[in-house]
């Protein structure tokens, strides 16, 4: 068995979902996200079509924090504004694969990136939902990853619902005008697919070690179980090869996965590395 | 020849409090870490403007810093964080306490918004946010239209008009024609909406550098107010190809953002201090590396686009 570690498990699954159809976006410097394209991109789907930070037709690029936004420039075919992307891509139908996080996701695939508690009085105000409410609904596929498979975060139902899939099923799909395509979750526990308005999420695959009452246990939504659950495929040699070594050098994707007091500490060391690499260009 | 052409627009940052009004509403451009017009925000707090009205696509730490010194009377975005650096905490403590009055759009939202503004447009209609709660939330912005062609169901949302926008570009010339380079952000769609336009620019430029680039012109004059001359004035935010964003300046923003007496410090440094002794203070000779940055981002080689 190759050593590898769960985030590098849950990029090479929701890189499994990317292939070369359509567009795929990415606003903020989401690691995991970011990962899984270039991944895709360096591996069997190397004409997928990448849009980060309104340049267009990137090249895969090397994470970084500092650098995330300058490097898709650098090797893109083009250079837009957000609307002409939000009108060329996403409401055009063009768009292929969306990955997003959210701080809450219920069992109909809605999100809640807005508010925990009364929305005009909240107990905890979320960021926002930017462009999710409309771009989770239009794109092909819906991912949707979770770093901590818990029942507070995969809710029976959000509290606030920021945005949805609205039609999940192909043909409620295409009859609205819509890309037909499923939606994927992506946790730490287990991959869960649900690909019909009226059934709920069904559980694809449980990763090595995970079983499936610790994932039901865990869901706060129903889940159809089938009675052979395969497990989860692992991270290839060659994946974790590129992963980190040409992908992901500084570990940024580690750092969505480290909790409390280290967190800080391992950013620093990350921007550290980074801060380093560039002073060394100018000695 | 217009006297838009005539008058050069060029004036300095410090008269940025006379050009923006207590009780305005203003559209800031930029996008995640990107391109915020950092050196505005920073001299309307010097000039102590209140109950400003801010519009923000995905903002950072332009509406936090603004949320911490008092600056705003609501806020209009899509979606405010600091990404790895955590949640924005005034504007969150603001929005929670209820002192911050909001309005939560959904990011095709605004930005259609303001295009259907630029248009000259009342509203547009487009395949909105089905399901979502934030339409409910707002019956004078998001309503439900029918196409009089195929009787489908669409999204209306009205036009919005900013009193101001205020944008960074690479560079400008008295006239105004803006250039970038890097990402425009909704830069453009904020301009063409408002009523009145200031760009803030890394630097003014004659009119034939403007013309020998002209590729690069996504904002022509005729729609800009103001030219102010900041550099690295989107600081600690990126404007590509200059400057990555400042994570470390960034780091410690989110460090004291947290905490009341240390984000009161922190503004109070800002409003004492001009806008060029910031770039002393905070730079310190730093910007040779942030530059670098943007160099040393790598492309990974032998892959195709």
């Amino acid at each position: 068995m190759t050593d590898y570690e769960i985030h590098e498990l849950m990029t090479c699954r929701v890189a499994a979902e990317v292939d070369n159809d359509g567009v795929t976006v990415m606003g903020s410097f989401t690691p995991l996200a970011y990962a899984s394209y270039m991944l895709a991109k360096l591996t069997h789907a190397q004409d997928a079509y990448l849009v980060g930070f309104d340049a267009v037709g990137m090249a895969p690029v090397q994470l970084s924090f500092t650098g995330a936004e300058a490097s898709a420039y650098k090797g893109a075919a083009c250079r837009w504004g957000m609307l002409t992307e939000i009108n060329s891509i996403h409401l055009a139908n063009h768009g292929g694969v969306e990955a997003v996080s959210s701080a809450q996701f219920d069992g109909s695939g809605a999100i809640n990136l807005s508010a925990i508690g009364p929305f005009d009085a909240p107990k905890v105000r979320l960021p926002g939902g930017a462009g999710a409410a409309e771009v989770i609904k239009m794109y092909r596929k819906m991912i949707a990853y979770f770093g901590n498979h818990n029942p507070r975060t995969l809710v029976d139902k959000v509290q606030f619902v920021t945005g949805t899939r609205w039609k999940v099923g192909d043909r409620a799909r295409e009859e609205a005008g819509l890309q037909p395509g499923p939606i994927v979750v992506v946790t730490n526990l287990a991959v869960l697919v649900k690909d019909d308005d009226d059934r709920p999420f069904r559980i694809e695959s449980v990763h090595p070690g995970v079983d499936v009452r610790t994932v039901v246990d865990n869901t706060g939504f129903e889940l159809q179980v089938p009675a052979d659950v395969p497990v989860t495929a692992e991270p290839t040699q060659e994946q974790l090869d590129l992963l980190r070594n040409r992908i992901d050098p500084f570990g940024t994707v580690k750092f969505d996965f480290v909790s409390g007091r280290e967190r800080l500490s391992y950013l620093k060391e990350i921007l550290d590395a980074e801060w380093d690499r560039a002073a060394a260009r100018l000695a | 020849m217009s006297s838009s052409r005539t008058n050069g627009k060029v004036v300095a940052l410090e008269s940025l409090g006379d050009i923006v009004r207590d009780g305005e509403s203003v559209a800031f451009g930029g996008g995640w870490f990107a391109n915020h017009p950092m050196a505005a925000v920073r001299q309307l707090i010097r000039a102590g403007r209140r109950d400003i009205h801010a519009i923000t696509v995905v903002g950072s730490v332009d509406m936090d810093l603004m949320a911490a010194a008092g600056t705003l009377g609501h806020l209009s975005f899509s979606m405010v964080t600091l990404e790895a650096f955590g949640l924005a905490p005034n504007v969150r403590g603001g929005i929670e306490s209820g002192s911050l009055p909001f309005t939560e759009y959904t990011g095709l939202g605004l930005l259609i918004g303001l295009e259907a503004q630029g248009r000259g447009m009342p509203y547009l209609p487009y395949r909105g946010p089905f399901g979502s709660d934030i339409p409910g939330r707002y019956p004078d912005i998001y309503a439900t239209t029918t196409c009089p062609f195929t009787g489908e169901e669409l999204t209306a949302v009205r036009a919005l008009q900013p009193d101001v926008a205020i944008v960074h570009a690479l560079r400008a010339d008295a006239e105004g024609n803006a250039q970038w380079d890097g990402t425009s952000g909704p830069d453009v769609e904020m301009a063409k909406a408002a009523k009145r336009v200031i760009v803030t620019c890394e630097e003014v430029v004659d009119r034939q550098v403007i013309v020998d680039n002209a590729h690069m012109t996504k904002l022509p004059g005729y729609y800009v107010d103001a030219v102010i001359e900041a550099p690295f004035g989107a600081h600690p935010t990126s404007h590509v190809p200059r400057y990555a964003m400042d994570a470390w300046e960034l780091m410690g923003y989110a460090a004291a953002a947290g905490d009341p007496a240390a984000i009161a410090e922190y503004v109070a440094q800002i409003s004492g201090e001009t806008e060029e002794g910031y770039r002393t203070r905070v730079l310190k000779g730093r910007d040779s590396v942030l530059s670098a940055l943007v160099d040393a981002a790598e492309v990974i080689e032998g892959a195709q686009a």
